[in-house]
């Protein structure tokens, strides 16, 4: 179910000033975040972030056409490597 | 027999439903054409006068994405989704279910037909 326009969108309070302070000073370095269920807003845009997706962190780039989605939905929860081999027993791939 | 919307021909219906063979216009849009237009729901689509088949036309002309304008759209919503390399994006890549369904069993739709494994079952590795 969509949320509530009322509401406005989710964004992680600290995650929004560290991006508006790197703004200010025009820096672009990554930010390590586990805030994965922050919305991407249009400052975003051009940061680098380190989304935490349980275990280590993977680096998303913000792109223009990324905006309204979640920090989360980049940075896989999952691996799958295929499934096994019969005959020898281990993970293909 | 009326054309409505490029290609769609429908008839020998009342024009409630034959409008629904547009692509993009269910029941909700249909009756509301209809209401716009003051056309009787249940007028067969071939006792329409000209004037009315071109009314309706001019109207889903202006405000209503059908046919290949709307397949273009649906398509180009999901190639952005892919390209970004979201979520949702991967599992149309992959041809999954997209909206969080089960994958354990079922999800065929999706899938498609059963790849038989051999010697899954079985109980001896």
């Amino acid at each position: 179910m969509a949320r509530s326009l009322k509401k406005g969108p989710f964004v992680d309070e600290s995650l929004y000033l560290k991006v508006e302070r790197q703004n200010q000073q025009n820096k672009r370095t990554p930010m390590k975040t586990w805030a994965r269920r922050c919305t991407i807003v249009p400052e975003f845009v051009g940061h680098t972030f380190q989304v935490h997706n349980g275990r280590t962190f993977l680096e998303v780039f913000v792109t223009e056409d990324m905006v309204g989605h979640k920090l989360g939905e980049f940075s896989a929860t999952r691996m799958f490597r295929g499934h096994t081999n019969k005959k020898e027993g281990v993970k293909s791939k | 027999m009326p054309r409505i919307a490029g290609v769609d021909i429908p008839d020998r219906k009342a024009i409630r439903y034959a409008l629904r063979y547009v692509h993009g216009i269910g029941p909700k849009f249909a009756d509301d054409i209809l209401a716009e237009v003051g056309i009787e729901p249940s007028t067969k689509a071939s006792d329409l006068t000209d004037q009315q088949v071109s009314q309706i036309n001019s109207i889903i002309d202006g405000g209503f994405i059908v046919e290949g304008a709307l397949r273009r759209q649906v398509g180009q919503n999901i190639q952005r989704m892919r390209d970004i390399r979201c979520y949702r994006g991967e599992r149309h890549r992959r041809g999954l279910p997209v909206r969080g369904q089960r994958t354990r069993c079922n999800a065929r739709t999706r899938k498609g037909r059963k790849k038989t494994v051999a010697g899954k079952k079985g109980v001896k590795g």
